[in-house]
């Protein structure tokens, strides 16, 4: 066992208890934050699987912008306008066993799955390989996804000034 | 292959049409912020130039496989041009919506949104790369939820988006599950690739199956076919009129040409001279396309029976005519899609057709239920008629155009001897005609005042009726022209 | 650095962990005793009083007799906090600004890590401290405190997207996202600085002067509200929120997040330096080079290093006495109406001036 495997158990170890505190913790804020640090420990996976750039904008997508604003979300309604936020479950029988079915299929597939394999190297940089494919390879996905970014900023500042207009 | 710069902008000419069109409405609706007509043209002309380079490219359209990320053929034009005759309708409607221009601030936004629907369909009707499909397929969704939440009036709006919203983001990510695992079955994500691997070498069948059931339930959830269905009556229900027909033709159009293709590439080993499609036998389409066909049509006819909401009613309904549609494309063959293209030509008509009066209905009730519709035959005579020409249309009965697109699809059926197949499908047509009967019930014969008082209807909106009213009847009568249309369109690239 | 380590030790852990440590020892500590003295030497200064003065010499010593009092405080946790999150939030806005010294290239020998992708891990790795801040004022249970995180966390999410914007000017410029090598570029003299065009020449470099001064302005204004310095401190406006997210912290924790404080207050005008004014590189060569004294280099380079961040930190704390208060809209309309699109258009003329 050398450096590398023990920080990828040290990544895997804080990426699986934390996802399983989200998922069971009632409190929504310990969930929430325990997201943080399962994103967290994907991101050091992606680290150890030489996409440092993937793992950068894993960081500042997910820790930087998805949890802040959820975090946000959560607190200026529950703390600051006191609206509960309800937390509990419910039909835990028919999830258990979809969920446990689903898992199940899932696992015996990637066990026994013969999965197609590449060769190639861990890269030292991926940065500007990345940006070489994407605006060649992948251009029209890359403007179609600024596109996409463009109806999310629009939809949602029309979602903003929905109720607004009403009491014009 | 990368090609180069002019081919792309040739292989995606109508698409960048609607992408500049987008930037302009936005830009439009900024300049003049108040009045919202220039956007509206905008909006509209974007529309037709569009539609222009659409029927300009289809002589021309490149029969070779580029192994690019996407592909322009007469197939998926014929989807394009569908998308866009079906949005300019909306447009049409949305002149006429009450719920839409009591919004008036917003339109801008309304329009620019429509638009983004109309990329992400454009590009569904003609990518053949995973990729771009699910991102496609994102930007469709994420349009069409804030355009499902868009009037602010009551919960049940709020309601749908959310609902939406919901069932869309588990589905899209079981969708994007099934192509992490075809990609990690085959290397690729491009459509001929993978198709080259699963026809070359041995892969694992179960997972592969797996993969592509999660990849149908992504697309099932666009065509709303059960039991991907749960959001469709609620969300129908909730969103705007004009809203709610636009996700009943278009994106069902956009979802069935993405499963077209996504069946005739990935998994087709070539075409028969009389048009039967033999696929390569990694994935056993025709059991599992007939299996849904027939769940959707019978549960969506079944349920449509005990509606009361005209909304919820026409849900059902499509979820039928999806149902019907689907079994199209299960048979597999060129008839089939000739089939599929004509059926989806004539559902835009009457489906527009019919939520356009309930519309005009509703803007003068308030209300979409059955109720409301007591005695409409006589207060609102040419919309009553109107109503009852689509109704009858969509039950498939003649001489109107529906009768054809049924028509054409038994006798796909009933040319690759699926007897059982056609005959469940008829009785399904059988059960429609009540609920749809039902409606002309409350029309004709219920609460009928003695001297009925008319309700004014604009000129505008007898117009906009009469567009779509004549073509139904006259492809009822003369149907030539379509049939000749879709199988001048029924070539497609393959490997 | 780690090499030497490694020979020294002879145990990769062991040294991985030194020479990650390396920086909170050598550097941020006493960096943060001395800059907490020279924050209150400047503002009595420039308040026309004499401050500290009592302990040592000229009150040189008020640093060390303050982290001496923090030490023996005792640790008050309010009854009513949520115990867990109030002492994992000092843990993590430290980790937070701590992390972001690993980029910075602190001279030619030392810096943590020649990662490609260094700048926007620094972007990145600060999203932690503002995950701290909301995490400290949530756990506190106090108005104030929760009060003063929102404003917070609203604050530093704005204000990242003017700094990531001018960085990507500057990325753009320069071709790569490695600070080494960005330094590497403004090497030999100080026109060479990126400040004043960087390594181009003739017409782009006179071209680009003005918009990289614009650049450097917005990217000194938005890094000083990414800290919560005046004059957008917000977030711990002591008239109106007491101390904001840190109200109910005491002893050792306070500690901690008056070090982070210093520590991300350096980071900040050490990123500056780096990208504006050549990082590690003296403005006109070295003497080492003069004397054929290899060795000299690094630490002459540490030397100029440290000045010029010392300096862009005496400009925050010049700034703070200065200037008043921004109200949280003023905050909000500064960042969303002025310096987002400068910063677009700054970028769009960056980008057409490189094509020249």
């Amino acid at each position: 066992m050398n450096l590398y495997d023990i920080i990828f158990y040290i990544f895997a170890a804080i990426t699986v208890v934390s996802g399983v505190i989200t998922v069971t913790s009632k409190n929504i804020i310990y969930a929430a934050f325990s997201l943080l640090f399962t994103f967290f420990g994907v991101a050091g996976m992606y680290v150890l699987l030489g996409a440092d750039f993937i793992s950068i904008v894993q960081i500042i997508v997910y820790v930087g912008g998805i949890l802040i604003l959820l975090l946000f979300g959560v607190m200026l309604t529950n703390k600051v306008t006191s609206t509960d936020i309800k937390s509990g479950s419910v039909n835990v029988l028919p999830a258990v066993i979809g969920v446990a079915l689903f898992a199940g299929a899932l696992i015996s597939i990637i066990i026994r799955t013969k999965w197609t394999e590449t060769p190639g190297e861990i890269p030292l940089s991926t940065a500007g390989t990345l940006g070489s494919v994407l605006l060649n390879e992948y251009v029209i996905i890359f403007e179609l996804l600024a596109v996409l970014l463009l109806i999310a900023l629009i939809g949602a500042a029309s979602i903003a000034r929905r109720t607004k207009e009403e009491t014009n | 292959m990368i090609p180069n710069l002019s081919e792309i902008f040739s292989l995606t000419a109508p698409e960048i049409v609607i992408a500049v069109t987008l930037i302009l409405v936005v830009l439009v609706d900024l300049i003049w912020d108040k009045n919202k007509v220039p956007a509206m043209f905008t909006a509209a002309l974007g529309l037709i130039v569009a539609g222009v380079v659409i029927l300009n490219g289809m002589p021309e359209t490149g029969m070779i496989p580029n192994n690019y990320m996407v592909v322009s053929d007469k197939l998926g034009l014929y989807f394009k041009f569908i998308i866009v005759l079906t949005t300019l309708f909306i447009l049409l409607f949305t002149y006429d919506s009450k719920e839409i221009i009591e919004s008036h601030l917003r339109q801008g936004e309304y329009y620019a949104l429509v638009y983004g629907m109309v990329l992400g369909m454009f590009f569904l009707t003609s990518a053949v790369d995973l990729i771009l499909i699910y991102i496609a397929l994102e930007l469709l969704s994420l349009s069409s939820y804030v355009l499902a939440g868009f009037s602010d009036k009551e919960t049940r709006n709020s309601e749908a988006a959310v609902k939406y919203l919901i069932y869309g983001a588990i589905s899209s990510a079981f969708m994007l599950f099934g192509i992490s695992l075809i990609y990690g079955l085959t290397g690729t994500t491009n459509l001929y690739g993978v198709n080259e691997v699963l026809s070359t070498t041995v892969v694992n069948i179960y997972t592969l199956g797996f993969a592509v059931i999660l990849i149908i339930a992504g697309i099932g959830y666009k065509i709303s076919a059960v039991p991907f269905h749960f959001w469709t009556p609620d969300v129908y229900e909730g969103s705007p009129i004009t809203i709610t027909a636009y996700l009943s033709v278009a994106s069902k159009a956009a979802g069935f040409a993405l499963l077209i293709r996504f069946v005739s590439i990935t998994f087709i080993d070539h075409v028969k001279a009389d048009g039967e499609w033999i696929l390569n036998g990694a994935f056993d389409w025709q059991t599992i396309l007939i299996v849904l066909a027939l769940l959707t049509m019978t549960v969506g006819n079944l349920s449509a029976l005990w509606q009361k909401n005209i909304k919820r009613l026409l849900a059902y309904s499509s979820v039928a005519h999806a149902g019907y549609i689907l079994l199209g494309v299960a048979v597999l063959t060129n008839l089939g899609l000739v089939s599929v293209m004509i059926y989806f030509a004539v559902y835009m008509m009457m489906n527009l057709g019919a939520f356009y009066v309930v519309m005009l209905v509703a803007n003068k009730t308030g209300s979409e239920h059955i109720s409301q519709f007591d005695g409409i035959g006589y207060t609102m005579p040419y919309a009553g008629v109107a109503l009852t020409i689509f109704l009858v249309s969509l039950t498939g009965l003649p001489p109107t155009a529906g009768f054809i697109g049924k028509l054409y699809l038994f006798l796909a059926l009933l040319d690759s001897n699926m007897l059982m197949v056609a005959f469940i499908a008829l009785l399904n047509t059988v059960i429609s005609l009540y609920y749809y009967v039902r409606i002309l019930k409350h029309m004709y014969l219920k609460n009928v005042a003695e001297m009925p008082e008319k309700i004014e209807t604009r000129g505008y909106s007898t117009v906009v009726l009469s567009l779509l009213v004549v073509p139904v009847l006259f492809f009822g009568i003369y149907w030539t022209p379509l049939i000749d249309f879709a199988k001048y369109c029924v070539e497609f690239v393959i490997k | 650095m780690y090499d030497i380590i490694l020979d020294f030790t002879g145990n990769e852990i062991l040294s991985m962990f030194i020479s990650a440590a390396l920086p909170l020892f050598m550097f941020i500590l006493p960096f943060a005793l001395v800059a907490v003295l020279a924050e209150r030497k400047v503002s009595a200064f420039m308040q026309d009083r004499l401050g500290p003065t009592r302990v040592g010499p000229k009150g040189l010593l008020q640093t060390v007799a303050d982290i001496l009092k923090l030490f023996q405080k005792e640790d008050i946790v309010a009854s009513n906090a949520d115990k867990k999150l109030f002492n994992l939030a000092p843990i993590l806005v430290f980790a937070g600004s701590f992390a972001v010294f690993a980029a910075i290239p602190f001279s030619g020998a030392y810096i943590g890590t020649f990662a490609d992708v260094g700048i926007f891990f620094v972007v990145a790795i600060s999203s932690l401290v503002v995950a701290g801040i909301l995490m400290a004022g949530w756990a506190s249970n106090n108005k104030y405190s929760l009060l003063g995180a929102v404003r917070s966390a609203a604050q530093i999410i704005s204000y990242e997207i003017p700094t990531a914007l001018v960085i990507l000017s500057l990325v753009m410029l320069a071709g790569t996202l490695n600070l080494y090598e960005l330094t590497e570029m403004q090497t030999e003299y100080f026109w060479n600085w990126y400040i004043f065009g960087g390594p181009a020449t003739g017409i782009q470099k006179i071209l680009l002067i003005p918009f990289m001064i614009v650049g450097f302005i917005i990217l000194y204004i938005s890094t000083l509200a990414e800290v919560n310095r005046t004059p957008f401190d917000i977030p711990e406006a002591e008239s109106e929120l007491v101390a904001g997210y840190h109200t109910e912290y005491s002893g050792m924790k306070f500690a901690i997040f008056f070090l982070a404080e210093y520590a991300n207050m350096f980071a900040v005008s050490a990123i500056v330096a780096t990208l504006f004014f050549g990082g590690f590189q003296s403005p006109f060569g070295y003497l080492g080079d003069l004397f054929g004294v290899e060795w000299l280099i690094p630490i002459e380079q540490f030397g100029w290093f440290t000045v010029k961040g010392l300096f862009f930190v005496f400009v925050q704390m010049w700034l703070r006495w200065t200037l008043p208060r921004l109200r949280v809209d003023q905050l909000m309309t500064m960042c969303w109406k002025y310096m987002i699109p400068y910063a677009f258009v700054n970028l769009i003329i960056i980008g057409i001036i490189s094509l020249i």
